[in-house]
């Protein structure tokens, strides 16, 4: 899954006319300079009586020269904020998870958990996690504070998920995530070319196939750990939902299991992320991207459909 | 015919002026493209300069950019971590930084509204339920005589009026006796024993892997844990040097206690909501609840350690002998909010909301698995409440107390929420 910057397969099709918005700074002043120009000698040509020099002059007036590369802004304002609170909070989340979690894995002893393992039937291959691992994270012990900060922080991601997602349905953002018809096809294609198995990425716009299943299943994912946090949390007072998923262990192993899926995608994304560059990284903190500007505005793929 | 040579001649010279005329624009007009040339292989040096001028101002905005969300993004990291460090750093309020618990206070708040826990714990069939797994045996660390036991009730409406009220409930004296048996005692403790205690004699004689055998002499009573739910931290004792007048104040009130063993031996010590000598109140024996409905239930213990259990239980409702000996109205008439419980030697005790007593499922168990309460399982009388965590699930009830302020509670004391609710 590339991060959007490699976008080699591009359709070149549009206008390189600099976005104004984007370009507010020096670059935008002499663009609209050059084009005020013109538009005063096309307007005053008529009325003036000119030598046939001068016109064969005007006649062959360059375009104004434009840069080759442009800003694209990228990542909303919104989403960059709520994209970074969520990663102190999300790691919060799962260290104080691990902390009570902690309390539930005694595997030297006489009642390792049945279900946070890798296994079938009675035979295990791994059991979660071993000893070394819990006193690497300083675990033993600590588990009123990982209740304590783990029903503390519980809000924050649930405000922070549910105000990402009104975002994306009120600033139509979505359609730049939410996967397309094409989008899983587009995705095995990423995936092969990410290692090495065929050459040429299929066309994307903001996200390729890939990154709008991945990204979109995250959010599921999170969702989903909301959704079996509570039911393990209230699993009397909201005992039809405990049930629906399975019951009080069933929502344990998938609140579990939403967790390590979570470990999985910050691995693939950090190192997609270092292998996109700086430019794709950078965007993501100023909200914009140095593209070529003969490269199509991201605003008609928001504004489609 | 003169005229028309000369008409002849003039065509001529005029077609002469116009090849002239031609020849000159068509030179002017060569110079002027060789100028031209010149202007263009300029103009192509010019725009070269200006579009990359053009680039790099957009990749000064860039740069500008960057700087500008870069030191925002420091900002907000440095503001969270001062939030974190804020929490961390905070004093204590019952062994957990005061915002931590301040926030189970207010989650136990919106949970109560939301829920006002009044649903109802699935059940299961009974071919479902399984043994209970044994965890923590405070306040049952020796047998309990079952003839010398009473149920306190404080706070009783018209207690005076009743045949089991006595001046002073705390006179009340339990028979103990060593353990028997260990029972299914589980290592449970995350602490290697540090000594390998043996309950019973000759070949009924069984290691007691919390090495204690049950007389208070193994690691729990040493410093060791009973418990993963204990904090690593805190079970240092504290030595404290007494001023004299307090030692003297000290020793009073242990000779006034006489030969009575002093109550809260365990880690959160001693309840503040214990009841003072001198507490009027019921003691009921066993008939006066076994007269009660009996009822059964199967449901899902849950401990917060993680793990949860299918069990039958066999009991009274709590809510019947609410009923029975109801609470003390205030003098507006309302009826106080909570209810206090402890175990006979006061060394665990729990707080519950009178509401949660209430509960149709909060059961006052006496037998478990189809077979009388075990003294390990805090025979004779348990309490389950499937709306509470195993820890607020109190064994062997010495004392129930009706009160208008919030009780005392082990676990609380030690880190957990009050609320504890499900």
């Amino acid at each position: 899954m590339p991060e959007s910057s490699k976008n080699s397969g591009e359709p070149v099709d549009s206008v390189n006319v600099p976005e104004a918005d984007a370009m507010d700074g020096v670059a935008g002043d002499s663009a609209a300079e050059a084009t005020e120009l013109v538009v005063a000698e096309e307007t005053v040509a008529p009325a003036v009586v000119v030598a046939p020099a001068t016109v064969a002059e005007l006649v062959e007036e360059k375009p104004p020269a434009e840069a080759t590369i442009r800003l694209e802004k990228k990542h909303p304002l919104a989403i960059r904020w709520m994209h970074w609170v969520n990663f102190p909070v999300l790691f919060t989340m799962i260290w104080s998870g691990l902390l009570i979690y902690w309390n539930d894995s005694d595997n030297a002893y006489r009642h390792p958990h049945a279900v946070y393992r890798i296994g079938i039937g009675s035979l295990t291959l791994v059991r979660m996690f071993p000893p070394w691992f819990w006193k690497a994270i300083n675990a033993p012990y600590h588990v009123t504070e990982g209740l304590g900060y783990h029903f503390f922080f519980m809000w924050i991601f649930a405000i922070n998920g549910v105000l990402y997602v009104s975002y994306l349905l009120i600033s139509g953002e979505w359609r730049v995530l939410v996967p397309e018809r094409r989008s899983l096809r587009d995705a095995l294609q990423v995936t092969l070319v990410d290692l090495h198995l065929r050459k040429g990425l299929p066309p994307q716009k903001k996200y390729n196939g890939a990154q709008r299943i991945a990204y979109t299943a995250v959010i599921v994912m999170g969702l989903g750990s909301l959704v079996t946090g509570l039911s393990i949390y209230k699993p009397t007072q909201a005992h039809w939902m405990t049930t629906l998923l399975g019951g009080y262990e069933m929502a344990r192993w998938e609140h579990f299991w939403l967790t390590m899926g979570f470990c999985a995608f910050f691995l693939v994304h950090v190192g997609q992320v270092i292998l996109a560059g700086w430019n794709n990284f950078r965007s993501m903190v100023s909200g914009v991207e140095i593209v070529p500007a003969a490269k199509a505005s991201l605003e008609e793929e928001r504004r489609a459909r | 015919m003169s005229d028309g040579r000369e008409e002849r001649e003039e065509q001529e010279q005029r077609r002469k002026w116009e090849k002239e005329r031609k020849d000159r624009e068509d030179d002017r007009e060569r110079d002027w493209e060789h100028d031209g040339d010149q202007e263009r292989r300029d103009s192509r040096a010019a725009d070269a300069l200006e579009i990359a001028a053009l680039d790099a101002a957009v990749r000064a905005e860039s740069g500008r950019r960057t700087r500008r969300s870069f030191l925002a993004a420091a900002l907000a990291a440095a503001g969270g971590y001062s939030f974190y460090r804020w929490i961390d750093r905070s004093p204590g309020s019952q062994l957990i930084q005061r915002p931590l618990r301040k926030m189970l206070d207010f989650n136990a708040r919106v949970s109560h509204a939301v829920f006002e826990e009044r649903g109802l714990a699935p059940t299961f069939p009974v071919a479902k339920s399984m043994e209970l797994r044994t965890n923590g045996n405070y306040g049952l660390k020796m047998d309990l005589v079952p003839e010398t036991y009473r149920l306190q009730m404080v706070g009783v409406k018209g207690a005076k009026r009743l045949p089991q009220y006595v001046e002073d409930v705390t006179a009340w004296e339990y028979g103990y006796a060593a353990k028997k048996e260990a029972g299914p005692v589980e290592h449970d403790t995350k602490v290697a024993p540090k000594t390998e205690a043996t309950v019973g004699n000759g070949p009924k004689a069984k290691a007691d892997p919390n090495g204690d055998a049950g007389m208070g002499e193994g690691p729990m009573m040493q410093g060791g844990q009973a418990s993963t739910m204990v904090s690593a931290t805190g079970d240092a004792k504290q030595e404290t040097k007494m001023s004299p007048a307090f030692e003297k104040a000290f020793a009073d009130l242990k000779k006034a206690q006489g030969k009575k063993r002093p109550r809260g031996q365990e880690e959160a010590g001693m309840s503040d909501s214990t009841l003072d000598p001198g507490t009027p109140g019921l003691l009921l024996t066993m008939d006066e609840l076994t007269s009660l409905p009996h009822h059964e239930l199967v449901t899902e213990f849950k401990c917060i350690e993680g793990w949860s259990q299918v069990v039958h239980w066999g009991g009274y409702r709590l809510a019947d002998l609410i009923a029975k000996y109801p609470p003390e109205p205030r003098l507006d008439g309302s009826l106080p909010k909570y209810v206090y419980m402890e175990t006979p030697d006061g060394d665990y005790y729990c707080g519950y909301t009178l509401q949660a007593c209430m509960h149709p499922q909060s059961l006052l168990v006496t037998e478990m698995a189809g077979r009388p309460l075990a003294q390990w399982h805090g025979a004779p009388i348990r309490l389950h409440m499937p709306i509470k965590y195993g820890y607020k699930q109190i064994k062997r009830i010495g004392l129930i107390a009706y009160t208008d302020s919030k009780p005392d509670d082990y676990w609380t004391k030690l880190g957990y929420d009050w609320y504890a609710g499900l």
